[in-house]
């Protein structure tokens, strides 16, 4: 379960200080899937960044797996992190001197689980790359590139799922696979799911949409009447 | 409300996990490159010092052992008369070896002819250190003994043999003693480091035993008494001298001494030799050190996004830490064990090429070379390459979502603060000398000071927007502008880089080519003294018949000064004054003694056991103090010596009058003259009044015969004098000395081939020492350089990349490289030479002692090298901007 209350980024810029987030109260259940949606420079991912404790707020708390992230030091949120959370990126974000075998052992290792490189390998034909456990990124296409980067987001079996524009950097065709793999092993990892996205049909196969505008989260009227104004 | 609690946040990653994990990403970036050019750094640093280290280690050793050879021992007592026998006692009881030497000039008899010899009695213990080299027959190669002759039996030189018309096996007297001639002496380790007595003849040794039956030293012989005391370990000796120093009323009478006051040539040699390698190793780990910063720098900029993952997955700053640790233990590991045989290799390539000049067995190297190279790693690790490093434990995980997130809390001020700090310890370590570590980090701070201006300024923007790109010209121009701040860097990382390059060089040169200036292939190898105005004729004929090189041949007469400009100087006034530099056969010597000692003892030398004149020199350590007021050996000439130079006045030249005289310049100072004072002298207790016309610059180590008066001709010619001269007499042309001894016989001849020829292979010796480290050095400068290139390469793809994307070619983009490289290496160059010029000028006049003189082909050479090397290096690096695809260096594939 991740719960924000009240919750506020603000960052110092040359201009003042400017509010990304302004006051976000969300509740998602353990399980649920939910497509965080909103125009560029909404909070998007800022807010995801928050909730997976990659970032401090400015104030209100977080809740992610019954822990309070702002009474969490960093050292804190990243043990957490390593043991709840889970992350798919826009970018891909594999290590590029790494295969892609350990690329997906590499989480598992850090764990201490002996069994990392049955694990891995097992994700990996489960994403249909068996045949490229050896291949660097750069030796992959961008498609591929993000199903090892799923592959190795499930294969900690992390409680929650944050995915950031997961299909951002792929074409239509592509996009459209890797999603349905996510969704795939999301049901079969009954993992919780968090996704940033502009892609509305992306957005549409989750249980649940929060709307971002310009920082505050908007019900689906609100946003239409903040869209059409 | 959940429970808060963080205790329940405990990290479970083993560290063998991380430890791992660490060796996967050292091998990842091992294969990738990235780390290749830390660890050849990290190489580099521990090869030039395990190397340098080892060497000198090994060659102080050798040079000391074949130092203690020249003595015979490692320490000498001398003195006037015979010596306290408690000196020899105490030794004995300190568990010192001992020995004694009598010396002394005597004449040799047999059956059909006589000669003088330099005679020598030993004890059995003779010699403590090196070996008697003897044979059965004259003239050949002999094999080494550690002993002298036994009681009864005489050993003499080859050349004795043809004189005396005797064959070994023969009988001869040497005073009321017969004596049988059993061995051939064909060397002896201190036959340079004797006295006059040991330099008037072929050697004849004897047995100390059989000394007192020869009759031949009594009571107002001129003797010379030696003991010689060797040990085990330097401690010994040391606490054994400080005994001996410590009886105030041997003071003046008794002389301990070791190798570096025997032979100034030799120590100054080494002194410097060992100063250069100091720098030479110094600017090697220095220059790694800072290779290794902007390769490590490079390094964990590429690494912030692989940090950021790393704590996504959950690592926290610690484990940061500890896997960024591991590599670099790790590599610094495998560093320091490359560095380890590569620097044994180095110092083996250097004694495999200097293996026939060394004349002793090197002494095997102990382990502490291998402990400083291998603390030289991990303290340019520590100073160098971990701050930034370290700093990547900072790296915020939200860098995954958002690019422009970097590492901010270590600033770069800290890593500069690291480095320096690191550098100063390095110094300081290196050179156990706070004053040259405090000069050298004032100055290196005020160079770079300096050079960032000039830097800021050469790349200031004109203030002009955009990139220019219509020609590679103005699009390297503004290129170099744009990455100002960078570039000021890396004007000063180059500009340093080849500053000490330069320096190296420069000095390399000028000490190189002193050395041999100081000793040129011609120098004269043998003094003749005592010569009558009436035999100079006949000498020169004898040279010319033989073939023999001689020299002018000097009036001598002792002097000394008693008035000047009519005042009576007050010998209280007098300073006590030292004079470093020249020694042995120069007439610094010459000057030096009591005139009642007779022309003999003009030659006094270092080895000699007669005591200098002020008595002060003892307690001096090797520098030896004069008084302006003492007896000098001085001369006239017309024409100015060779090596001489007037530094005031006017020499007198060829219309010369009587009643003028020159003085050396530093004596000039210690009397305080100047130009036009008159001076009176008692010569030959006749006075004599001149007036001082010029002053001169003397150099004292060039084994000529040098003078600190010279009168104009026709002052003193009156009073009559002795004459003084050089020969350059080749080894086949020594038996001719007999032959010139027997036509002059009052003619005294001092022997100094084989010193010199010992000082030469030193000094060839030390040439490629230097030579070697000077590539070493040159080898980390151009690591530096390659380092410092690529610390910009990550920008330059990526610029050059949108560039070629928005249709830049190829030629374009290449020559705008080539001009913006060759700017910056051109300003480097220029600042480098600056820098050189005023480094080299410090250490020439403060470091070794040395004249400084401006080096014209550096103005052009430095500037010109340095556009060609860093134009070289940046398109060489750089060229694959344009052989990849824009696609793929815009993806980060590189």
């Amino acid at each position: 379960m991740i719960e924000t209350r009240n919750l506020v980024k603000a960052v110092d810029t040359s201009e003042g200080v400017l509010t990304i987030l302004k006051g976000i109260n969300i509740r998602i259940e353990a399980g649920e899937s939910v497509a965080i949606v909103g125009a560029s420079g909404s909070g998007k991912s800022t807010l995801l960044g928050l909730m997976a404790g990659l970032d401090g707020a400015s104030s209100g708390e977080i809740i992610l797996d019954e822990h309070v992230l702002s009474e969490l030091d960093e050292e804190q949120r990243a043990i957490l992190r390593g043991q709840v959370v889970g992350f798919v990126f826009q970018s891909f974000q594999l290590l590029p001197s790494l295969t892609a075998l350990e690329n997906v052992m590499l989480p598992i290792e850090l764990k201490g689980d002996p069994q990392a490189r049955e694990k891995a390998s097992n994700l990996l034909d489960r994403v249909g790359l068996a045949e490229r456990w050896h291949h660097y990124p750069n030796q992959l296409s961008g498609g591929e590139q993000q199903r090892v980067a799923i592959a190795r987001a499930f294969a900690t079996e992390a409680r929650v799922l944050f995915a950031d524009e997961p299909t951002g950097n792929l074409d239509t065709a592509t996009g459209s696979k890797v999603v349905d793999l996510l969704f795939e092993l999301n049901r079969e990892f009954s993992t919780t799911l968090i996704l940033v996205t502009h892609d509305e049909r992306l957005a549409a196969r989750c249980d649940r949409q929060v709307r971002l505008v310009a920082g505050e989260v908007v019900d689906a009227e609100q946003t239409e009447e903040a869209v059409s104004a | 409300m959940p429970e808060s609690s963080s205790a329940k946040l405990t990290d479970s990653k083993p560290l063998s996990n991380l430890f791992a994990l660490a060796l996967r990403l050292l091998w990842r970036d091992w294969q990738g490159g990235e780390l290749r050019l830390l660890f050849v750094a990290l190489v580099m640093a521990v090869t030039s010092v395990t190397g340098i280290a080892l060497f000198t280690d090994r060659l102080e050793k050798a040079l000391l052992l074949e130092s203690a050879n020249m003595l015979a021992a490692d320490r000498i007592v001398s003195g006037r008369g015979d010596l306290p026998r408690e000196v020899i006692e105490e030794g004995q009881a300190r568990g010192l070896r001992t020995a004694e030497i009598i010396s002394f000039a005597s004449m040799a008899f047999s059956n059909s002819g006589n000669m003088l010899v330099s005679a020598k009695a030993v004890t059995d213990a003779y010699p403590l250190r090196g070996d008697v080299i003897i044979a059965d027959e004259p003239f050949v190669r002999g094999r080494p003994v550690q002993t002298g002759p036994p009681p009864g039996e005489v050993w003499l030189e080859s050349r004795a043999l043809p004189a005396l018309e005797i064959d070994v096996g023969d009988t001869i007297f040497v005073g009321e003693a017969e004596l049988n001639v059993s061995q051939i002496i064909i060397a002896e380790p201190d036959r340079t480091g004797g006295s006059m007595m040991d330099s008037a003849g072929p050697r004849l040794m004897l047995h100390m035993d059989d000394l007192e039956q020869t009759n031949v030293v009594q009571l107002g012989s001129r003797v010379s008494y030696r003991y010689l005391f060797a040990a085990d370990t330097i401690e010994e000796l040391d606490s054994f001298e400080e005994w001996f120093r410590a009886r105030e009323e041997w003071r003046g009478r008794y002389y301990m001494r070791d190798i570096r006051e025997e032979s100034e040539e030799v120590a100054e040699a080494l002194e410097r030799a060992e100063s250069f390698l100091l720098l030479g190793s110094l600017f090697a780990v220095l220059l790694a050190g800072v290779a290794i910063a902007l390769t490590a720098k490079r390094y964990s900029e590429r690494h912030y996004d692989y940090v950021a993952i790393l704590k996504t997955f959950g690592c926290t700053s610690g484990q940061i830490s500890f896997i960024y640790l591991t590599i670099q233990l790790v590599l610094a590991t495998g560093a320091v064990v490359v560095g380890w045989f590569l620097g044994w290799l180095v110092h083996r390539i250097i004694l495999v090429f200097l293996e026939s000049l060394l004349l002793v067995s090197l002494p095997q190297p102990d382990l502490q070379p291998y402990v400083v190279g291998a603390l030289t790693a991990f303290i340019c690790l520590l100073a160098f390459a971990l701050p930034p490093l370290l700093a990547l434990r900072e790296t915020p995980p939200l860098r995954v979502l958002r690019k422009d997130m970097s590492q901010q809390k270590i600033g770069a001020n800290v890593l500069y603060v690291f480095g320096i700090l690191g550098t100063i310890f390095l110094v300081y370590w290196y050179s156990q000398d706070f004053e040259l570590t405090a000069i050298l980090v004032v100055s290196v701070s005020a160079i770079a000071i300096f050079l960032s201006l000039i830097s800021y300024f050469f790349l200031r923007s004109s203030g002009s927007a955009g990139m220019k790109a219509g020609s590679a010209w103005l699009l390297a121009m503004t290129a170099a502008r744009r990455r100002r701040k960078q570039n000021v860097l890396q004007v000063m990382v180059f500009s340093v880089t080849i500053m000490s390059l330069l320096i190296l060089t420069l000095l390399r040169t000028d000490l190189i080519e002193e050395w041999q200036a100081q000793l040129p292939e011609n120098t004269p190898n043998h003094f003749m003294m005592n010569i009558t105005q009436g035999q100079i004729e006949g000498i020169e004929n004898f040279f010319a018949e033989n073939g023999i090189e001689g020299n002018q041949f000097y009036p001598l007469i002792s002097a000394r000064v008693t008035r000047i400009n009519g005042d009576i100087p007050e010998p209280g006034d007098e300073e006590q004054v030292s004079v470093g530099g020249g020694t042995l056969t120069e007439n610094a010597q010459l000057d030096d003694v009591d005139l009642d000692e007779g022309v003999a003892d003009t030659l006094t030398t270092p080895q000699t056991d007669a005591p200098p004149v002020n008595t002060e020199e003892a307690t001096t350590g090797g520098r030896r103090v004069r008084g302006g007021l003492s007896r000098r050996q001085v001369t006239w000439a017309e024409e100015l010596p060779n090596d001489n130079l007037v530094t005031d006045g006017d020499w007198w030249g060829v219309e010369s009058e009587p009643g003028y005289v020159s003085i050396e310049q530093e004596y000039a100072g210690w009397l305080g003259l100047q130009i036009g004072d008159r001076l009176e002298f008692e010569v030959n207790q006749q006075v004599v009044t001149a007036e001082v016309s010029s002053f001169r610059s003397v150099r004292w180590d060039n084994m000529q015969p040098n003078f600190f008066i010279i009168f104009s001709p026709g002052t003193i010619d009156h009073i009559g004098a002795t004459f003084l001269s050089t020969a350059l007499m080749e080894q086949e042309q020594k038996i001719l000395l007999n032959d010139l001894i027997r036509l002059f016989p009052t003619m005294v001849i001092i022997e100094i081939d084989e010193l010199i020829e010992q000082i030469q292979t030193i000094i060839a010796q030390v040439t490629s020492a230097i030579e070697l480290i000077s590539i070493l050095v040159l080898l980390c400068g151009a690591l530096v350089l390659l380092a410092c290139v690529n610390a910009s390469l990550d920008e330059r793809f990526h610029e050059n990349a949108i560039l070629r994307t928005l249709g830049a070619g190829r030629k374009l983009i290449l020559t705008s490289l080539l001009i913006e490289f060759a700017s910056i290496g051109l300003v480097a160059g220029l600042i480098a030479t600056i820098g050189a010029e005023a480094s080299v000028y410090y250490l020439q006049e403060e470091v070794f002692e040395q004249e400084f003189a401006l080096h014209y082909w550096v103005w052009i050479a430095g500037p010109l090298l340095g556009m060609l090397i860093i134009a070289g290096l940046g398109v060489n690096s750089t060229r694959k901007v344009v052989n990849i695809s824009p696609l793929n260096v815009l993806r980060r594939v590189i």
